[in-house]
């Protein structure tokens, strides 16, 4: 993790997805908040929503800072990142000023290159004593055929992982191909690590994707709701596949997210 | 004036309550505030703020979790929602901590309220919002206005559990038809400013959007039938 100078006078706004459904879909973006905040970096931390309160018009409402930084703790480069947070927030490149106040916008977490090694403490921690050299790693994501951006962060993220050791490292989509439905066909060692690429245990993480896999015959409940979180590895296929919550619950996120402002204050503020 | 001054100000003025929060100065300290759910006020004072099996905490981002869940375990995903639960104390030092607990239980209101008295507070009409709605929420801009008008009475106000003031009309030409959800300022409790400030409705929330696709469907399969 890189050092960050602090910014006393600045705000941090963390923008996240969130649900109106799904509780527990904004609890890893308050946790990251928490832990910026404690380090006292920022005149102020905030979260700031598409689906929840507050939302990303309401941001400017959130804190008197003239100097504001904006982290999208989104998972890849593409239709939020690109489209809907410049738009909602009316911001017209990496600096903008907007209503008197200044915004620096960065590059989503997932897209950072310190999420190699998150993604890999993840995967040792959910398959502590197997050996790597008979195991697939495998990354899902959602995927879209609606921005092709967003398979990127992933591919990048196992290009990276390919130096670890695995015997396999794998990115496969929820909705497109490789499909993660799949995985045994994919994979073809005894262990299976599969790590979901996503910034919270909500719907795809917790209901979708154990459906897919085989783990659950049907979706259950949010993972909050839940007595019992699930017990690796399931025996599958004839393989042992472990199975770990979002990379994003990691409260390491919060040294990407200073990381992403680090980069961005090295790229747009030195010319500024 | 930062918001913070704004607080200050107005607790000076005898500010007390929003939405379902009472909050009053702490008896051995002139920078201390406590937080109740305002129908815990009388027993919080009775038993001198130590209330038996109530949460009491002095993290103001305690709030966030206190006010996830109502009671009857319902998921709060919008926070104007009248059934913030009961049961807690909040024991806060300083306006700072004071500010992030109002933040915590309603996210932004302060500063929507602190924005409407500077003259600053911009206000997004129902079809502005609708038309920027992507995926399958694109759906719900074709909601006619017959619809919506109903739909307003039908999802929002206290009668419906929303306790905030709606600011926005349908568009500019079209202000939202008399309810009793049109009319409601804001202030449940019935005290009036600056005793409370109201919570602002600046924007439909997501969960009045998803009616709307929800109403427009209806309405484009009746047509269809029709």
């Amino acid at each position: 993790m890189m050092s960050i100078a602090p910014k006393p006078n600045a705000a941090l706004l963390i923008a996240g997805h969130g649900s109106t459904e799904n509780p527990d879909s904004s609890v890893p973006y308050f946790e990251h908040a928490d832990e910026i905040r404690k380090r006292g970096i920022f005149a102020e931390v905030h979260c700031i929503f598409w689906k929840e309160e507050p939302s990303f018009r309401e941001a400017c409402y959130l804190t008197d800072c003239e100097e504001i930084y904006v982290v999208p703790d989104f998972i890849s480069e593409g239709y939020f990142t690109q489209d809907v947070i410049p738009r909602e927030l009316e911001l017209s490149g990496p600096t903008s000023t907007v209503r008197g106040k200044t915004y620096h916008y960065c590059a989503p977490v997932g897209i950072h290159p310190s999420m190699t090694q998150l993604l890999l403490r993840r995967a040792r921690e959910v398959a502590p004593d197997i050996d790597p050299s008979e195991t697939t790693l495998i990354v899902v994501g959602h995927g879209t055929n609606l921005n092709a951006n967003s398979t990127k962060a992933i591919k990048d993220q196992c290009e990276q992982l390919r130096q670890a050791g695995y015997a396999t490292v794998l990115d496969t989509y929820m909705e497109e191909q490789p499909f993660i439905a799949d995985w045994h066909e994919l994979a073809t060692t005894p262990n299976v690590v599969v790590v979901p690429f996503f910034i919270s245990d909500g719907l795809h993480s917790f209901q979708d994707i154990p459906v897919l896999l085989g783990i659950e015959s049907e979706v259950g409940a949010a993972a909050s709701q839940r007595e019992v979180f699930r017990h690796n590895p399931h025996e599958l296929h004839g393989r042992k596949l472990y199975y770990s919550s979002a990379i994003g619950t990691e409260r390491l996120i919060a040294d990407v997210i200073l990381d992403q402002i680090h980069d961005f204050d090295q790229q747009h503020k030195s010319s500024l | 004036m930062t918001q913070i001054d704004w607080l200050k100000q107005l607790l000076d003025q005898g500010f007390h309550r929003i939405g379902q929060i009472e909050i009053f100065l702490a008896p051995d300290s002139a920078d201390a505030y406590w937080l109740c759910h305002e129908s815990d006020r009388d027993s919080v004072i009775a038993a001198h703020g130590q209330p038996v099996d109530f949460l009491i905490t002095s993290d103001p981002y305690q709030a966030r979790e206190i006010s996830t869940y109502s009671l009857e375990n319902e998921y709060r995903f919008t926070k104007g929602q009248t059934n913030l639960r009961s049961g807690w104390l909040m024991k806060l030092h300083g306006l700072n901590d004071l500010l992030a607990a109002i933040d915590g239980f309603y996210p932004a209101c302060f500063g929507l309220w602190v924005a409407q008295q500077r003259n600053v507070l911009d206000v997004q009409n129902l079809r502005d919002k609708l038309n920027r709605q992507t995926g399958m929420y694109r759906f719900a801009r074709s909601i006619s206005d017959e619809g919506a008008q109903q739909l307003v009475q039908e999802v929002c106000g206290p009668a419906h559990q929303c306790a905030k003031k709606i600011l926005w009309q349908l568009d500019e030409n079209t202000p939202l038809a008399d309810s009793e959800a049109s009319r409601f300022n804001g202030i449940g409790s019935g005290l009036s400013e600056p005793q409370a400030i109201p919570l602002l409705c600046r924007e439909a929330c997501n969960h009045f959007v998803a009616e709307c696709r929800k109403a427009s469907k209806r309405e484009f399969e009746a047509k269809a039938q029709s």
